[in-house]
């Protein structure tokens, strides 16, 4: 048997904001004014970022009302017929790549950001992969999270562990009472409910005993087979009973580790990376006193002081998934680009494809000179296709950052044209000395610049450089942070 | 564990050539090198690492052409006893194996046979996982490689380039997933770059906006700002520190050499590599077998008869070393559609100078299965203790954790 490897090297520490927390106050509800860059921030993290309108539009009302609004969305999802190209792009059983192309789609376009944000947490959390399970089986599997993303987490977990995609990826359709097989009691202990150190070995062979019995059935259906089933009793956690899958569940939410456990991951999810434990306690009581409500733990989240306090704001690296979509949102780019599934590759990110049961690492992880590049470059890229092409159409439309409708809004003036653009992706999180290189950039005077023979801003080439401009202000290492 | 800027300003080229290198690799804090590297000898020994994926069949790359049980279970994709390239009395290399051949007559070429791990996984990912994160047992979050990376360099410590260890693929392989120690994934020297449009202006710019990027409350900012810098520059310092080495050996035109090719341009510039990571594949021969697994071993064994040529014409032969792995061997009988499917232990090659060549392990026995596979002999990560001990001079048994017995080929 190998000893176990030391992973106790946390690629979070070192993260958390600068500052100390008001654990007094930290998790009553916001009752500071309500301003663009709060809704952008909101926007951000409970979703995939806005256009310059719907933060705007957030905005105009209360932090209560645009929370609701997130979290119980009135209008009806964008039905799934919608799409541009119904037919061989967008069929999600068709390929790996439609199936990616499908749900960032649905990221893109949705009037619901938080359920679909909802979705891409679970899919980190319960990490299932493409690479052994049937892509409609993951589609399947994201429905699931798409459907009860908010709802109570136990009732998400044991909808889990009968979900095809999960039987299959942790290979708990060949768990059975003759021959158990523990990986998915493993990781529902490991990674998907208590975490390392809380459970026994013994725990984790007495809950694979309860887990027996489910299966897929030759149409690839979940299905409950009681023969294979071991009705046993069995001790788990403590508890003594001829336990089945759905008590599992139950003794371990009842667990205050398992409690700690999930508020940990949604507050380095939604708030910053490596919360107080003083913070993980008070959001841990919120999910256990709210029945394990996601919902309600998400929404206290959302509404509270520390979620708006300047030490959350802008204190987390958007994932590649946030910082691709967002763009897209951003420009009001309305077809996800048919590479996109391969440049989040690269980005560090392929959706559908997580890098092992353990999800993506996120945080510090995101960020190395490869997958910054690929940022940058993913962004260069776009922007260079909303210019028009020889027959003067751009294979991109970016309606909203067309420089025509700029020069419009703010006139030939390139100090306007940077505030604009500053104020539009960034909020003003900005130094002057930022504004005075975009500026420059727009001017053709930036210093030792090599240029022929430089234009001044003008009717000339105010096209070229605002879309340079706009490239450059998505670039910004600042609008890397969510 | 705040990763540290390997670029400060545009004056990087400067700042990273010549003695500022020598120094850097001095820093405290490194994990300390074995008794007998600390001398000098080997301290900078280069490890390059070949990914054949898709799950190499090694009942047809190492033959054992004089088994009459190897012809019974193969007798359309065989290869006929004249055909093998005969290392023995008993066993011959693949046709298409020609290079290796040649490097295994200059004492270059160890095999080592046999190789897999209890409890075989026949899942391409998973195998792949166990693999490149050495975990048979229990999924792993940072890989083999870059667990070393990790200690070589504690948090604190950087690597003297920021090339220290690479990719040469579009994206990391779970065996470089590092803590902290960066490891860029380069898929070509023009990808690892700041691409913008032809407005030069544009590109300065970004480049001053990186140069002059603030810190803030979130540590991440300035995290982000710092690498930011390293990529926006690092681009520019690889093209300029690989540009002054040319290639002294005629390769292959296929992907794989091309790899080798700036492998060799990465490791005896500057840029200084000293761990590289390269991939072959698809070996997943379901069907035709024959043909695709020979185009394959063909492109592998002439590519590193290249790029050992290359080296030894820089003097470098003597300090790369380069070893293959597989998610998994193949099944030993043939199916229906003249391929293999996925089965358990394989073969695998150790190239260079510093390699002890010869044969280790014995050939598998076709009679003796396990329910139809291969049993394996040696240990995987007794091949990864070899190569962190005996050739990087670092203790292994941390990084691998546990002690495995090293082989003789180092």
């Amino acid at each position: 048997m190998l000893p176990k490897i030391d992973t106790s090297t946390d690629p979070q520490v070192g993260y958390r904001p600068l500052g100390a927390l008001d654990a007094q106050s930290a998790l009553q509800p916001f009752a500071g004014s309500f301003g663009t860059r709060h809704a952008a921030h909101l926007l951000r993290r409970a979703g995939f970022g806005g256009s310059s309108a719907e933060i705007a539009r957030f905005a105009s009302g209360s932090m209560n009302d645009a929370v609701a609004a997130l979290l119980h969305p009135a209008a009806p999802d964008v039905p799934l017929t919608e799409f541009p190209d119904p037919t061989a792009l967008f069929d999600p059983k068709r390929s790996r790549a439609t199936a990616q192309l499908w749900w960032l789609d649905r990221m893109l376009r949705t009037n619901r950001p938080l359920v679909e944000k909802m979705a891409l947490f679970w899919h980190g959390h319960f990490a299932t992969s493409l690479q052994k399970v049937p892509v409609q089986d993951m589609i399947g599997q994201i429905d699931l999270f798409r459907a009860q993303g908010l709802g109570r987490f136990p009732a998400l977990l044991a909808a889990v562990t009968r979900d095809p995609a999960m039987l299959i990826w942790l290979d708990n359709r060949a768990n059975a009472k003759a021959h158990p097989n523990e990986n998915y009691a493993r990781e529902v202990m490991e990674l998907f409910a208590l975490g390392l150190g809380n459970y026994s070995e013994t725990d984790v062979k007495e809950a694979a005993r309860a887990f027996t019995g489910w299966t897929i059935d030759r149409n690839g259906a979940a299905a409950f087979v009681p023969a294979r089933h071991d009705d046993g009793p069995k001790t788990i956690l403590g508890h003594n009973g001829d336990f089945g899958a759905d008590d599992v569940v139950d003794i371990i939410v009842s667990q205050p580790v398992h409690q700690r456990f999930i508020a940990h991951k949604l507050l380095e999810f939604f708030v910053y990376s490596d919360p107080e434990p003083e913070l993980i306690e008070q959001t841990a009581q919120v999910y256990a006193l709210s029945g394990f409500d996601i919902a309600k733990t998400v929404g206290a989240i959302l509404r509270s002081n520390v979620f708006y306090s300047t030490r959350a704001y802008r204190a987390l690296p958007k994932s590649p998934i946030e910082l691709a979509i967002g763009t897209l949102r951003f420009l009001g780019v309305s077809t996800i680009p048919a590479n996109l599934p391969y440049q989040l590759a690269r980005m560090g990110q392929e959706p559908l494809n997580p890098p092992s049961v353990k999800g993506w690492d996120g945080g510090p992880m995101w960020i190395n000179t490869s997958t910054l590049l690929a940022r940058f470059n993913f962004v260069n890229g776009l922007v260079a296709q909303t210019a028009p092409g020889k027959n003067g159409v751009a294979a991109v439309s970016a309606p909203n950052a067309d420089p025509d409708d700029l020069v419009r809004r703010v006139g030939m003036d390139p100090s306007r044209v940077a505030a604009a653009l500053v104020s539009g992706i960034v909020q003003d999180d900005v130094t002057s000395a930022v504004r005075a290189t975009l500026i420059a950039y727009l001017e053709n005077t930036t210093p030792s610049a090599t240029m022929q023979s430089p234009l001044p801003f003008g009717p000339e080439n105010y096209q070229e450089k605002i879309r340079g401009a706009v490239a450059l202000t998505l670039n910004l290492p600042v609008n890397q942070l969510a | 564990m705040k990763r540290r800027s390997f670029v400060t300003s545009a004056l990087s080229v400067a700042f990273l050539g010549g003695n500022a290198r020598v120094a850097l690799a001095q820093v405290a804090g490194a994990a300390p090198l074995l008794p007998g590297f600390a001398a000098g000898a080997g301290a900078d020994n280069v490890l390059v690492v070949v990914q054949m994926a898709g799950g190499n069949d090694g009942l047809n790359t190492i033959v054992p052409y004089s088994d009459d049980a190897y012809h019974r279970v193969r007798p359309a994709i065989g290869i006929p006893s004249a055909a093998v390239l005969k290392l023995n009395d008993r066993i011959g290399f693949n046709p298409a194996l020609k290079g290796l051949k040649e490097l295994y007559a200059q004492g270059k070429l160890a095999i080592v046979q046999g190789v897999g791990y209890p409890n075989p996984n026949r899942s391409h990912f998973e195998a792949t996982q166990i693999w490149e994160t050495a975990a048979p047992d229990h999924p792993q979050q940072y890989g083999w490689l870059g667990r070393y990376l990790d200690r070589r360099y504690p948090a604190g410590a950087k690597p003297p380039s920021l090339f220290e260890a690479v990719s040469l693929g579009d994206t990391l392989p779970a065996a470089l997933v590092a803590s902290h120690v960066e490891v860029p994934a380069i898929g070509a020297l023009g990808a690892f770059a700041y691409n913008a449009g032809r407005d030069l202006a544009e590109k300065q710019s970004a480049g001053i906006l990186y140069d002059g990027a603030k810190a803030g409350q979130s540590p991440y900012l300035s995290m982000i700002a710092s690498t930011a810098r390293d990529a926006y520059h690092g681009g520019d310092v690889l093209r300029a520190e690989t540009a002054v080495f040319t290639n002294k050996a005629v390769y292959p035109k296929d992907g794989f050499s091309a790899q080798l090719a700036l492998a060799a341009r990465m490791i005896g510039s500057t840029a200084g590599s000293k761990i590289v990571f390269v991939s072959i594949g698809s070996f997943d021969t379901h069907a035709g077998q024959r043909a695709q697994q020979d185009r394959l071993l063909g492109y592998l064994g002439d590519g590193l008869l290249a790029f050992y040529a290359d080296l030894a014409a820089h003097g470098l032969d003597q300090k790369v070393m380069t070893m293959t792995f597989s998610e998994f061997g193949r099944r030993v009988t043939q199916n229906a559609s003249n391929g293999t499917d996925h089965g358990t232990a394989m073969p695998l090659f150790v190239v260079g100078g510093g390699v002890k060549g010869g044969i280790y392990g014995d050939h598998p026995s076709l009679t003796d299965l396990d329910a139809g596979d291969l049993k394996y002999a040696i240990d995987f990560r007794s091949i990864y203790a070899t190569v962190i001990e005996k050739w990087l001079g670092r203790d292994p048994a941390p990084v691998l954790g546990g002690a495995y017995p090293s082989i003789a080929f180092v």
